[in-house]
């Protein structure tokens, strides 16, 4: 039999002392009292370095093969947009490394919560609204496409539901010269 | 004061998600030492919480826009490194019995009496027997110093399912230092 009597884990808890204990469990709760008369409180200190290595690592990875770059969704960023019903595109990454990569990984988002379906029209694409199509994410009306494009200056817009074209907010946009506005996006 | 020194950390994080990386090192050098012990404990080796905590940094930064609340960065990097000690644990234990490992690390203490030092690696080895979830709850209460209600609303669950989970951990703790008695 080695489970503390139930008196002995309320000493254990600190909700009793020693002393609260009946005669015949004095010995057990001093072998309890030992038990934790053994825990290591000492504090532990990380090296300085740690700060320095984690960005090292996140540099490391940002630069790694295929230009991959973590991509980041800001929610209070798309505050605004909830009331506007309209989009944005994200181009998330790290600072720009030394040299500019060959390809960069953009992730468009647009948050359309009564949209059927939404698509990315744009120069990568010959405009084809079929060619790109957004799927929903986890967050209600929020919709997503993860591109890697070539480094250089792109337009695009977002087709809603076939058949509305909305230009990108949170993004430069031109006078494409039929009367809509394209975004710019410039990696 | 700067400006950056005195930044709360949802001006940090903000900072971060909008592409200034570099201030990421501010959120790592506020907390690097605040859950060293407890992933150090968790871990049985302060090498093994190193790896966690930077491992963890690196996680979080991955998943930083799904941090809901910047200012309580934190405590949502404390549920990442608790995630990361329990799935290394499971992991190691897979890979290799404790004792074949020798895995607990003792440093060397001249302050710390010789016969405390071995009470105090017998029990870290007994720790290690337990479940994450038994050996989290001790390592909270007894090296944390936090109370059970402290510690339920960190983890998000009940004052009696904590205390049914350590008074287990107290039993095995019992169970496994008498094993390991001379």
């Amino acid at each position: 039999m080695t489970d503390f009597h139930p008196q002995v884990k309320q000493l254990l808890d600190g909700e009793l002392t020693l002393a609260d204990l009946a005669p015949e469990l004095r010995a057990e709760g001093e072998e309890a009292l030992r038990l934790l008369a053994a825990v290591d409180r000492e504090p532990v200190t990380l090296p300085g370095t740690l700060g320095a290595r984690v960005l090292a690592e996140l540099r490391r990875r940002a630069e790694a093969p295929g230009f991959w770059r973590r991509l980041r969704l800001r929610p209070w960023t798309l505050v605004p947009a909830f009331a506007a019903g309209a989009a944005l595109a994200l181009l998330l990454s790290p600072p720009a490394p030394t040299r500019a990569p060959a390809a960069v990984t953009v992730r468009f988002v647009l948050f359309a919560p009564e949209a059927q379906q939404v698509a990315l029209a744009g120069t990568f694409n010959q405009w084809d609204p079929a060619a790109t199509p957004l799927v929903r994410t986890g967050a209600p009306g929020v919709w997503t496409a993860t591109l890697t494009l070539p480094a250089g200056q792109h337009q695009y817009a977002f087709v809603v539901d076939g058949a509305r074209w909305v230009a990108d907010p949170g993004a430069p946009a031109v006078d494409d010269g039929f009367g809509r506005r394209n975004s710019v996006l410039s990696l | 004061m700067s400006g950056r020194e005195g930044a709360t950390d949802g001006q940090v994080v903000r900072a971060v998600l909008a592409g200034d990386t570099e201030r990421y090192a501010e959120l790592v050098t506020r907390y690097r030492d605040r859950y060293a012990r407890y992933a150090a404990r968790m871990l049985g080796s302060a090498d093994e919480a190193e790896d966690a905590v930077q491992d963890a940094f690196v996680r979080a930064y991955d998943q930083l826009a799904q941090c809901r609340d910047p200012d309580k960065f934190v405590g949502w990097f404390f549920l990442i490194l608790r995630n990361r000690c329990f799935a290394e644990r499971r992991r190691s234990k897979d890979v290799a019995p404790l004792e074949a490992a020798g895995a607990v690390a003792a440093p060397e203490r001249p302050e710390v009496p010789v016969e405390m030092a071995e009470r105090r690696r017998a029990l870290q080895h007994a720790l290690l027997e337990l479940t994450p979830e038994q050996r989290e709850v001790f390592v909270l209460k007894h090296v944390e110093g936090l109370s059970y209600g402290e510690i339920a609303e960190r983890l998000g669950t009940s004052v009696p399912s904590l205390k049914m989970r350590m008074h287990r951990a107290y039993d095995r703790l019992r169970e496994q230092l008498r094993d390991r008695a001379p």
